[in-house]
């Protein structure tokens, strides 16, 4: 005969119902000896005072005997029957029931692979979300540069914009092209200067060598 | 008192009633095994000679056998708060009465066990995950245009300020 653990009645009671019953049973056998105990001695202290008495105390102690081997066996019987009766009516959870810390377990059953699925999806969404968030800063941070480049550019634009109301303002509409030929005019000479440079180096070589 | 007297009208006693009965019968046969005659039978030497003590001693044994018997009843109750878990029991058995299958068992393995338990947070958390991105994802969307823009309105100043540039050449 298999013994059946009970473990999910454990779960559920704190405690294994056979123990249970264990215990209780060592307990009730513990005190119908003590009390089986107490009569005999009451009985010897009774005896012990009757003068000329004709009862011996192993006689006593055999009575006592008899009494118990009797009670005995029928408590055990008895309590057999009960163990049985509460072990299967009482102490025990129906196949068909399940306890509701359980209930997850019905809600969710969810296998080995389709767990380790839902993980790497968790992982890749994690991923994805850190990526977002770089993508973010950098974004943010061309969206500063950029802040601070258009700032230079409005206000060289606005320079410009400046010189050009100032030619308006004292009718200068040819200093455009004044300064732009002053300009070339100034690069011609700085070519010019350069040549002679050069031709002067030129010269002092030939001084040199010579 | 009648310790059955619960609200519904169930055919069946509760897990606390059963357990009573179970031990009051117990307690009764045990009780009527031990009967004053089979007393009297075991001790009839020391009946002879003391008949009342005999009847008081029996007495006085079968009723502390039972006081105790049923003190240690109450204290097991009492630890293991049984009549709270017998009714609790008798409730979750009555509203799994319609079902049929088999319900789950522990498999004995913990790892195995726990992945139901754990699929309800990393589902809420998925979905949350799911939510910050997209909206993430959007935010970006848009400070990804205004990027763009800006670009563009760069390019606009800068061939703005070359035209000046070339104007004034």
């Amino acid at each position: 005969m298999s013994v059946d653990p009970m473990a999910y009645e454990t779960q559920f009671f704190g405690f294994t119902p056979q123990t249970c019953m264990l215990r209780v049973y060592i307990a009730f056998q513990d005190y119908l000896f003590e009390m089986m105990l107490v009569v005999e001695g009451v009985m010897l202290k009774k005896l012990d005072g009757i003068p000329g008495c004709k009862i011996s105390p192993s006689q006593i102690r055999k009575c006592t005997e008899k009494f118990l081997v009797f009670m005995k066996d029928h408590f055990d019987k008895l309590f057999a029957k009960m163990e049985e009766v509460l072990l299967q009516l009482v102490l025990n959870i129906p196949k068909n029931v399940l306890l509701p810390e359980d209930r997850v377990q019905e809600e969710y059953p969810y296998s080995k692979e389709e767990f380790q699925a839902l993980q790497d999806e968790l992982q890749q969404l994690q991923q994805q979300c850190r990526a977002e968030a770089a993508a973010e800063q950098a974004l943010r941070a061309e969206l500063e540069e950029q802040k601070a480049v258009k700032a230079e550019l409005e206000k060289i634009l606005q320079c410009f914009d400046g010189l050009e109301n100032i030619c308006r303002e004292h009718g200068a509409g040819n200093f455009k092209e004044s300064f732009a030929l002053l300009t070339q005019s100034s690069k011609k000479l700085q070519d010019v200067l350069k040549d002679v440079e050069e031709k002067s180096k030129k010269m002092k070589q030939h001084d040199q060598l010579l | 008192a009648d310790g059955g007297g619960g609200p519904a009208l169930s055919a069946a006693p509760g897990r606390a009633q059963v357990f009573a009965t179970v031990v009051d019968t117990f307690l009764e046969k045990l009780v009527a095994a031990g009967s004053y005659q089979r007393f009297v039978n075991c001790y009839r030497c020391f009946y002879k000679l003391q008949p009342q003590l005999t009847r008081s001693i029996y007495d006085q044994f079968i009723s502390q056998l039972q006081a105790s018997i049923k003190e240690e009843i109450q204290e097991v109750k009492n630890e293991g708060n049984l009549e709270g878990l017998f009714s609790s029991l008798d409730k979750i058995v009555e509203e799994a009465k319609d079902r049929e299958e088999p319900a789950w068992r522990p498999s004995g393995i913990p790892e195995e066990d726990v992945r139901s338990t754990m699929v309800p947070y990393f589902l809420k958390h998925r979905s949350y995950l799911r939510r910050a991105l997209r909206e993430k994802e959007e935010e970006n969307r848009k400070v990804a245009e205004a990027v763009l823009m800006g670009r563009d309105r760069i390019a606009e100043l800068q061939q703005l300020i070359q035209a000046r540039q070339q104007a004034w050449q």
